[in-house]
């Protein structure tokens, strides 16, 4: 009873875990910048895809196959991918806001929507036509699968524990970083007058690129964990980007917290139908947000600015 | 140009064949009606058996597909063209309204006019239903909204509902009957007719497409699609001058999705089968895409959106090399319409025309 139950909240969490770091840099360029970036998806494509082929060999088609590959990576594990797969993703950000985000901050809210948008099928399209539209999935070491042991309560997957540690500590550094950094002082106060700011001669375009960049990395490295959970393949960005956009959005934009409670309302939701109601498994995600949407219009924890 | 120039042009008097007489017609709503008749009494013709013009690979049936995409386009103008407000879930619409048809046509009667018909209430009641959720909020969280809302949907008649809209199978059981029981929607129109229009399928949707035309025209032109400029243009100033800003959003969003379930119906009625990916959010996607590319707040712009979409969605497709990168090639297209010519292909045809009119006009002068 106790081990179902907890083999119940390992699912839950690490499924919330990766919902709450896509989320987290999408709810952060919304709520402070200020920007409807649905090319943010896109950054957890390219994450999946990266760690793809910095762990395995994986088999691939379309022009990679053409070109005469049928196994295209590098094969290094699962370690260095970890390692590499955001600071990857942190460069791919740190461009994507100098020549996506900046120049598009002044224009109206449904034409950043339609531009992102469309960045995003591109970069789905080039994904199907490097690496085939055929599923793909990550392979783990023996370290990472198999049962763990809990002493006292029984056993869960290791790799969910993992998963959930890997989330618990990333979300710990970023809290650490907004209340303790200078940087992180700037960029709370950028959110609240960024006029104000500029005013005392602190230059506020470097912080904002960093928080974007760090954003970036964390959907990075949650294309790397979801890629062990779900398959891979280029359908995944729009595929995590509906789901990502209703956690920023029933928990608040902008807020972690409200970040944090409604990814985990998003994982249990869908961990409670997979187990009661297996048919309605997808469909229980977007319930639960329109009806959160439907009582708290302005999200749980909704406010304008990043709040822990 | 000085004002002595115009005056001296029209002193000379050209009265039927003259830019000025052209800019005076051709916003006139009997000009557009009859623009849009010629249109459709060539367009098939036009595109799949014109002895030149064909020869790019269109086809009947694709003729068609245009037509009823369409129709979609232009009631989607509605809502994002001239109300301004972004919806990503048009699919409910479209998909709504085609199974409701589809339906209908298996359990009650497969007259095609009472099967559109059944297809245009439902899209309003799910309208209605959608709309009292998503408009309560505006700009981002209606689009995430109506997003969510469409993806409910799709999920909700793929698994759960699987009973009635045959899953992923999709429902397969259409009954497509006569016309008022006499009129067979397939049977190919002889002679010189079938070579125009080929079948009566495609004048009972071209019916619905001049239709469609005319009415949003109407739309558009009246007080009513005004105040639906009003709200894109500033809402706050709206509500200020006493407008009813909820009603009207409303409104523009039931409208849309009658067109759409419009669309949904006859798409059905096309195919003789629903597929449950109509629902999708793909679907959608594609709405949004034809009707921002072809260009926003114009009638014409939809229509051309949807000509391009469908033609490469169906016919390039196919073509050696290009054929696996259609999409790539739409997108790519899409995104630097938006980000570098808001006013879409439409409005890039509208400025070409200006500028030849500015050469020949000095050509004239000189």
């Amino acid at each position: 009873m106790i081990e179902s139950a907890l083999s119940f909240l390992f699912l839950t969490l690490s499924v919330a875990a990766v919902y709450i770091l896509v989320a987290t840099g999408l709810s952060i360029t919304m709520g402070t910048l200020d920007f409807a970036n649905m090319t943010h998806a896109a950054l957890y494509l390219f994450g999946a895809y990266i760690a793809l082929v910095i762990i395995g060999k994986p088999e691939v088609g379309g022009v990679l196959e053409s070109a005469g590959f049928s196994t295209f990576g590098l094969g290094w594990g699962l370690v260095p991918a970890i390692i590499l797969t955001p600071i990857i993703v942190f460069g791919i950000g740190l461009v994507l806001e100098k020549y996506v985000v900046r120049p598009l901050s002044d224009r109206n809210v449904v034409d950043q929507i339609l531009i992102t948008f469309g960045l995003l099928f591109m970069a789905q399209e080039l994904m199907a036509i490097l690496f085939g539209t055929g599923g793909q999935t990550i392979s783990r070491p023996g370290w990472a699968s198999g049962p763990l042991a809990l002493p006292g309560i029984g056993t869960v997957s290791r790799w969910r524990f993992y998963v959930i540690l890997i989330t618990v500590i990333l979300m710990g550094a970023l809290l650490l970083f907004y209340k303790r950094t200078d940087f992180g002082l700037v960029v709370r106060g950028a959110t609240q007058d960024a006029q104000m700011v500029q005013l005392l001669g602190i230059k506020v375009n470097r912080p904002y690129a960093f928080v974007f960049g760090i954003g970036a990395a964390y959907a990075g490295i949650a294309g790397l964990l979801g890629g062990t959970i779900f398959a891979i393949n280029h359908e995944l960005g729009v595929e995590i980007l509906i789901p990502a956009l209703l956690v920023v959005v029933a928990g608040g934009m902008g807020s972690i917290k409200g970040t944090i409670v409604a990814g985990t309302l998003f994982g249990l939701a869908w961990a409670t139908a997979n187990s009661v109601y297996p048919q309605g498994m997808e469909a229980s995600i977007y319930l639960v947000a329109i009806v959160i949407i439907m009582l708290w219009p302005e999200g749980l924890f909704g406010s304008t600015g990043v709040e822990m | 140009m000085s004002l002595r120039d115009v005056t001296g042009r029209l002193s000379i008097g050209k009265p039927t064949l003259s830019w000025e007489y052209w800019d005076e017609i051709k916003g006139t709503e009997s000009f557009i009606f009859v623009a849009t008749t010629v249109f459709v009494l060539l367009w098939s013709w036009l595109f799949a058996r014109a002895p030149i013009t064909s020869a790019v690979g269109g086809y009947q049936s694709l003729a068609v597909t245009v037509l009823i995409w369409g129709i979609f386009a232009i009631g989607f103008d509605l809502l994002l063209g001239q109300t301004g407000l972004l919806s990503f879930g048009h699919a409910v619409f479209w998909g709504g309204g085609a199974y409701a048809a589809g339906l209908f046509s298996y359990y009650v009667t497969g007259d095609p006019f009472l099967v559109v018909i059944a297809g245009i209430v439902f899209a309003l009641v799910l309208a209605a239903v959608v709309g009292y959720i998503a408009l309560r909020r505006h700009a981002v969280y209606f689009a995430i909204l109506t997003l969510a809302i469409g993806q409910f949907v799709y999920f909700l008649a793929v698994s759960p509902l699987q009973e009635i809209t045959g899953g992923y199978n999709g429902f397969i059981y259409v009954q497509v009957e006569p016309v008022a029981g006499f009129i067979n929607l397939n049977q190919p129109l002889p002679g010189v007719l079938g070579t125009l229009w080929y079948d009566h399928l495609y004048l009972f949707v071209a019916v619905f497409f001049v239709f469609a035309v005319v009415l949003a025209t109407r739309i558009v032109k009246s007080p009513y699609g005004l105040v639906f400029r009003s709200l894109r243009e500033n809402e706050q100033r709206a509500a200020f001058i006493g407008i009813n800003v909820w009603r009207y959003k409303f409104m523009a969003f039931i409208l849309s999705a009658v067109f759409a379930g419009v669309a949904g119906s006859l798409y059905t009625i096309h195919t003789v089968f629903v597929s449950v990916e109509s629902l999708y959010w793909l679907i959608s996607g594609e709405v949004v895409i034809m009707t921002v590319l072809g260009g926003l707040g114009s009638v014409f712009g939809p229509i051309l959106g949807a000509i391009l979409y469908v033609y490469v969605r169906g016919v390039v497709d196919g073509f050696p090399i290009v054929g696996p990168y259609w999409f790539l090639i739409l997108t790519t297209l899409f995104t630097v319409v938006v980000w570098a010519f808001p006013q879409g292909l439409w409005g890039i045809v509208g400025k070409i025309g200006q500028s030849l009119r500015g050469l020949t006009r000095r050509w004239n002068d000189s």
